[in-house]
């Protein structure tokens, strides 16, 4: 028992809404929706408890919120702000373990094995976070106890809102039977359906099947979910370390329009700008790509993606520019577009072969991107930009997992 | 037309315009060859608008006139044929008969109102030994790029000036660059243009056929590169655009020199090259006093080591590169020891044939990885 992981995971309730309502009191206990003006495109990010009880849900269509729930208030959103308040609760946790590592801009894993004698046993360890994240932040959050990063995450949900729960270890699968298949973190809607079919409701159902049948019907993503239906830390990133970062497979950004677009100009600054935010992120990681994607959905959603290999890897944004410009050109045809997407992969921690033709060119960028991003850093993303993306500004979704998130070294425990 | 000619110089002559004749056969007239008989000669030529390609065999003309047959078909056919006189007569219907000793045949051919016309050559601009155009192209052809977006990049950069020629090449990585002197004491013209790849693979064919002694006529219009051996003649379109500034790349210093015998170089980057990774095939350089090791390891499979014992003094220093790249460059050296040039792990790094021998310059300039 004594030898068993224990892992905290901290969820901030309503996290955007409660942001809000510390700065204005005044909407405290009313339905407020966060993500955008109810006639516009998108999606909501986050609603109070009080919009909740109308069926309001973060990720449906603000327009389908506004049908619901037409009272509510609705927020833009300040993605500077939350990202801000996520750090100060990052800052919070690391008093609590050196293994702190934030999953979102709202939530946070830590690793707490071992800090017994420091924090005392696991539930008075979570009622002195709770009590502290509440103190310096003024933010309520909710906190699952359990000996793996799964469990721990699902019991932070049930515990919600502003509630502590710990799943003993050993008591996971009979605390989980009962549970709908969905709570498990990777069942979405598709594969709950499909588990549906199955006659799988619960999770306690999954765990009477054997891996052999899950795996016949699921791939390697069924003996996952068996694993995941005992508890286990089973399949992609709930494998890892806290604390201890995988490279990324991909890093990509895109961009619904308010309205469908066939401006070509204003669709190829757009581009500009998510390549502007993939060069950021690629910077901030550490990582070289070879590989560009450009996905595409126009007024039919009719998707296409296109695909190309770089001759040398970058991190350049000027490169990923002309590389997503020239596949974009390629492939629109001129039909009003929904949506533009890019995605770098192909990710390595070293550029790998050099360019020669290029390389000064390519020295002088680095040197000018650097220290934009020292700027971005102190100021805020929209503090520089390239010329090029300027009429492709739009306002960054609050739903966008920000650029870094603490807790996680770039490469860490690699190379 | 109705003519004879020899099965041997036949074959010789099709299987010289083989490469030239378009493999996609969009266009169907361009998978054939035109023949021409006039007087006592067969003309043969070949294109696929890009290329093209004439050449000529001795033949006893009954009935002068022209015609095309697939160029494929009839190569594959006469290769097998005795060696022996080969009769060809085409019908008004373009179906060509072929008769040899006790063999017949009719081959469908097409009416030659619908091959291409080629240019013709203007007055020459230059006349050199073929053996310099062809090791010019044999130091430049394997750097030259097989990205289709780096168009530019997919031929060679000629340069005529006087009493020498220059030769580039380079796919973005790296940089062969050849400077010739030896055997153009009478180069008189000045000239700059790109050469497709597939032109100069062309070139070489042509230039081992005609033999160590002969030369080679070169001239250009507008569109096209001329280069006449003989009485075979090859035109190639120009390639449109700039090649890169390459004289801005080149080195101008080398702070650590090392010499290698060519051989022991090859054989040991071969060897370690085994346990590179399969798509950088990185492989790392250790330099140490009188030390150049060669390293690589590929996390699942293994790894390997080299050591080679070198006169060198200039501080320890790593440097990594595509093993791939170096040998390019040692499997096509005549010389025996070559130069190692390096600046940083950041540079590009410079390799150079050693010798007195002032007839001509190779440089070959390659881009490190870094892993």
């Amino acid at each position: 028992m004594s030898d068993a992981r224990v892992v905290f995971h901290v969820d901030m309730d309503a996290f955007f809404v409660s942001v809000e309502e510390l700065l204005d009191p005044s909407l405290k206990g009313k339905a407020v929706i966060v993500g955008g003006r109810p006639d516009q495109r998108g999606v909501v990010s986050a609603a109070s408890y009080e919009a909740r009880k109308f069926g309001v849900h973060s990720a449906m269509p603000l327009r389908t919120a506004y049908r619901l729930c037409p009272h509510a208030i609705f927020l833009e959103g300040r993605p500077r702000l939350y990202r801000r308040y996520s750090q100060k609760v990052y800052e919070v946790l690391c008093a609590f373990s050196p293994r702190v590592e934030m999953a979102s801009v709202d939530e946070a894993y830590l690793d707490m094995t071992g800090t017994e004698r420091l924090h005392g046993p696991p539930l008075r360890a979570a009622h002195l976070l709770h009590e502290a994240v509440r103190e310096r932040t003024g933010l309520n959050c909710s906190i699952g106890i359990a000996a793996s990063r799964l469990v721990a995450k699902v019991a932070s949900d049930q515990a919600k809102p502003n509630g502590i729960l710990w799943v003993l270890p050993g008591c996971e699968a009979r605390w989980l039977g009962p549970l709908e298949v969905r709570k498990i973190p990777g069942v979405g809607r598709v594969t709950e359906q499909r588990l549906h079919a199955l006659g799988i409701h619960k999770v306690g159902d999954l765990a009477r099947f054997d891996e052999a049948f899950l795996e016949a019907h699921f791939g390697k993503w069924g003996l996952a979910l068996a694993g995941k239906a005992r508890g286990e830390d089973a399949g992609a990133w709930f494998d890892g370390e806290i604390g201890v970062a995988e490279l990324p497979k991909s890093v990509g950004h895109e961009h619904t329009f308010d309205e469908d677009t066939t401006d070509q100009e204003k669709l190829e600054a757009t581009l500009a700008r998510l390549a502007e935010m993939v060069g950021r992120r690629l910077r901030e990681h550490g990582l070289y790509a070879r590989t560009v994607q450009l996905k595409l959905r126009d007024h039919c959603f009719r998707t296409i993606t296109r695909t190309r290999r770089l001759d040398h890897a970058t991190q350049i944004d000027m490169e990923l520019i002309a590389c997503g410009r020239d596949l974009f050109r390629r492939n629109w045809d001129g039909a009003p577009v929904r949506l533009l997407g890019l995605q770098a992969s192909s990710l390595a921690p070293h550029p790998g072969q050099l360019d020669l033709l290029g390389a000064e060119r390519a020295r002088k960028w680095r040197q000018a991107l650097s220290a934009a991003d020292q700027v971005r850093d102190r100021f805020g993303e929209d503090a520089v930009s390239l010329a090029a993306g300027l009429r492709g500004s739009f306002r960054e979704r609050v739903h966008e997992t920000p650029v870094a998130l603490p807790g996680k070294q770039p490469n860490g425990g690699k190379t | 037309m109705e003519f004879s000619v020899s099965k041997a110089d036949l074959v010789r002559e099709l299987t010289l315009s083989q490469g030239v004749v378009e493999k996609r056969t969009t266009i169907p007239i361009l998978s054939n060859v035109l023949l021409e008989a006039t007087e006592d000669r067969l003309l043969l030529t070949a294109t696929d608008l890009e290329l093209g390609i004439r050449t000529v065999c001795p033949a006893r003309v009954k009935r002068p006139g022209a015609g095309t047959i697939p160029a494929r078909k009839l190569l594959d056919y006469v290769r097998l044929l005795p060696d022996a006189e080969l009769h060809v007569r085409f019908a008004e219907n373009q179906w060509a008969s072929l008769v040899c000793g006790r063999s017949r045949t009719r081959i469908a051919g097409m009416s030659r109102d619908s091959f291409p016309e080629l240019p013709p050559m203007p007055e020459p601009l230059a006349e050199l030994p073929a053996w310099v155009l062809s090791s010019m192209i044999a130091k430049t052809i394997y750097a030259i790029s097989t990205e289709e977006s780096r168009f530019t990049l997919s031929g060679a950069l000629l340069i005529f000036r006087e009493g020498a020629a220059a030769m580039v090449s380079t796919d973005g990585h790296r940089l062969a660059l050849v400077e010739q002197r030896e055997g153009l004491a009478e180069l008189r013209a000045h000239y700059r243009a790109l050469i497709p790849r597939k032109a100069m693979a062309e070139i070489l064919k042509l230039a081992q056929e005609a033999g160590p002694e002969a030369t080679v006529q070169f001239s250009g219009d507008e569109n096209h590169l001329f280069f006449r051996f003989g009485e075979r003649l090859l035109i190639s379109r120009k390639l449109a655009g700039n090649f890169p500034d390459f004289e801005r790349v080149l080195p101008r210093e080398h702070p650590r020199s090392l010499l290698l015998d060519r051989e022991e170089a090859r054989a040991a980057i071969e060897r370690v090259s085994q346990f590179s990774d399969e798509r950088s095939h990185a492989i790392r350089l250790r330099l140490a006093a009188g030390e150049l090791r060669m390293h690589s390891s590929l996390s699942d499979t293994g790894e390997s080591e080299e050591s080679l014992p070198v006169e060198y003094d200039g501080g320890d220093f790593e440097i990594g590169f595509n093993a791939h790249y170096l040998l390019d460059f040692l499997r096509v050296l005549d010389e025996q020891r070559v130069w190692l040039h390096f600046k940083d792990a950041q540079s590009a790094g410079e390799l150079r044939p050693a010798g007195e021998d002032a007839g001509y310059t190779y440089r070959y300039i390659v881009m490190p990885m870094k892993i």
